[in-house]
């Protein structure tokens, strides 16, 4: 049987040692990690020039919690996103997200979610 | 809440009879403070809400329905509030049955009676220490505001940096090979994210330079050999996030030139300059090892390695570029200065 191929990901959240863990977790399960913004702002100028099959978004970003505003923008343009964020409530009120990767990050739960990025991508 | 912030406080007034208002009115107005007149029940509720900075009442104003909007009112208070209540009485009115009924029906109040005909005089000042008073309490509101402001912005900040020590916690667990290199790692690591913490917060928000985080990450290097490690490089203020990231990638070079690189051995050398290139400014670090031991590739990309091609990646848009020479490690550090530095 064939694997599956990679998926490419994106990442909004505003501290830098969070992206390097959720980095190698993402590489770690065999797939791409293209690059990260710390802004809803940033995320928009950045993915004017990437392709990504989904993008991990936090609540509270270097812009203020913006999040939410991020998984919005993202759902318009067709492309699957999760919330990764300790703050489940806020992210539960926004249905754009797929899913919740709950922080502090674990491999189960980021493998398991984004499993569910790959099937809304079909 | 916030529409009476910064403007004068205003009085809520309930008068029945024409002549007692329009003296309340003309009288306050002429001293700068504003009256608003309330008639019916609905209308007493609606002002009530908006938080009078002080509620004047006659005696006949006050049938039972009236009495119990008030008292439920003042029931229903935040905590920092207390509305002062100014009762005008007739002389002829049995004032200590009134008194006591309206002390018994209006907790948490403060209450101020008179009798007519009350001199201007008298009026005034009572309304005005009432108001004084209530500005009072309105700044405690302000304050308590304040405060779960900070107490929630402390909250985030506790977790974030909680989040990182995970991260450098789990990402040093990876490549530890013992425990003893594992807890050594680890708490270097954490102490380096200490120190510019607390650099960051002396400087009690002020910017960073370059060189502060450049001298604060080399100070346990140099205790007497000063001259092994040359920096050199033009003033460039940076971000927190900035100087935070650049601070724990400059002592995962420092830590692994110590063990593997040129500070092993004695006659090792470490230059690290920086410059910032004109047209759209670019700035530029280079970490150049030499006297120590040859280098080679390693050939499982350690933590460090990895720690800077993400955080710089993340902070320049580009990851550093890293060179294991046979005279020693080279890295090269590279982006728009406005993505490290203070925007102003």
């Amino acid at each position: 049987m064939e694997d599956p191929p990679p998926l490419r990901i994106f990442y909004v959240e505003d501290n830098p040692l969070i992206v390097f863990h959720v980095e190698a977790m993402i590489e770690d399960l065999g797939h791409v990690f293209v690059g990260s913004a710390a802004s809803f702002g940033e995320m928009v100028e950045m993915l004017r020039d990437l392709d990504v099959d989904g993008v991990l978004v936090d609540i509270d970003l270097a812009d203020g919690r913006t999040g939410p505003a991020a998984a919005a923008w993202l759902h318009e343009r067709g492309i699957p996103t999760l919330f990764v964020t300790g703050q489940e409530l806020i992210a539960a009120e926004h249905l754009t997200a797929l899913a919740t990767v709950r922080k502090p990050v674990s491999a189960f739960d980021l493998a398991e979610k984004l499993q569910l990025l790959r099937d809304d991508r079909g | 809440m916030a529409a009476n912030h910064g403007s004068l406080d205003w009085v809520l007034a309930l008068a029945p009879y024409r002549r007692d208002a329009d003296y309340l009115e003309t009288l306050l107005s002429e001293h700068g403070i504003p009256v608003r007149r309330a008639e019916g029940m609905r209308e007493i509720v609606a002002q009530l809400e908006e938080s009078p900075g002080l509620f004047i009442a006659t005696h006949e104003a006050l049938n039972p329905d009236v009495i119990d909007v008030v008292r439920r009112h003042l029931l229903d208070q935040p905590d920092w509030s207390e509305m002062p209540l100014l009762i005008l009485l007739d002389r002829a009115a049995p004032q200590a049955r009134v008194r006591a009924e309206l002390t018994a029906a209006w907790p948490r109040s403060r209450q101020i009676y008179y009798q007519r005909p009350v001199t201007t005089l008298e009026l005034l000042s009572g309304v005005q220490s009432a108001l004084l008073a209530r500005l009072r309490q309105r700044d405690v509101r302000d304050h308590i505001a304040r405060e779960v402001e900070l107490r929630r912005e402390l909250n985030h900040r506790v977790k974030n940096i909680l989040a990182s020590v995970t991260s450098i916690f789990e990402m040093t667990r990876r490549g530890a090979a013992s425990l003893d290199h594992f807890a050594e790692d680890f708490a270097g690591r954490l102490t380096a994210l200490a120190n510019v913490h607390s650099a960051l917060f002396q400087s009690g928000g002020e910017p960073m330079d370059l060189a502060q985080v450049v001298d604060l990450t080399f100070k346990p290097y140099r205790a007497g050999e000063q001259d092994r490690i040359l920096t050199q490089g033009p003033a460039v203020t940076l971000h927190q996030e900035a100087a935070t990231t650049l601070a724990l990638c400059f002592h995962e070079l420092a830590t692994n030139a110590l063990k593997y690189g040129a500070l092993s051995r004695p006659e090792g050398r470490v230059s690290l300059s920086w410059g910032i290139s004109s047209e759209t400014p670019v700035l530029t670090i280079r970490w150049v090892e030499s006297g120590g031991p040859p280098t080679s590739q390693p050939a499982r990309t350690g933590y460090g390695t990895r720690y800077l091609r993400s955080a710089l990646r993340n902070l320049f848009g580009a990851p550093p570029d890293i060179l294991f020479r046979p005279e020693g490690l080279h890295c090269t550090i590279s982006g728009p200065l406005s993505r490290a530095a203070l925007k102003h």
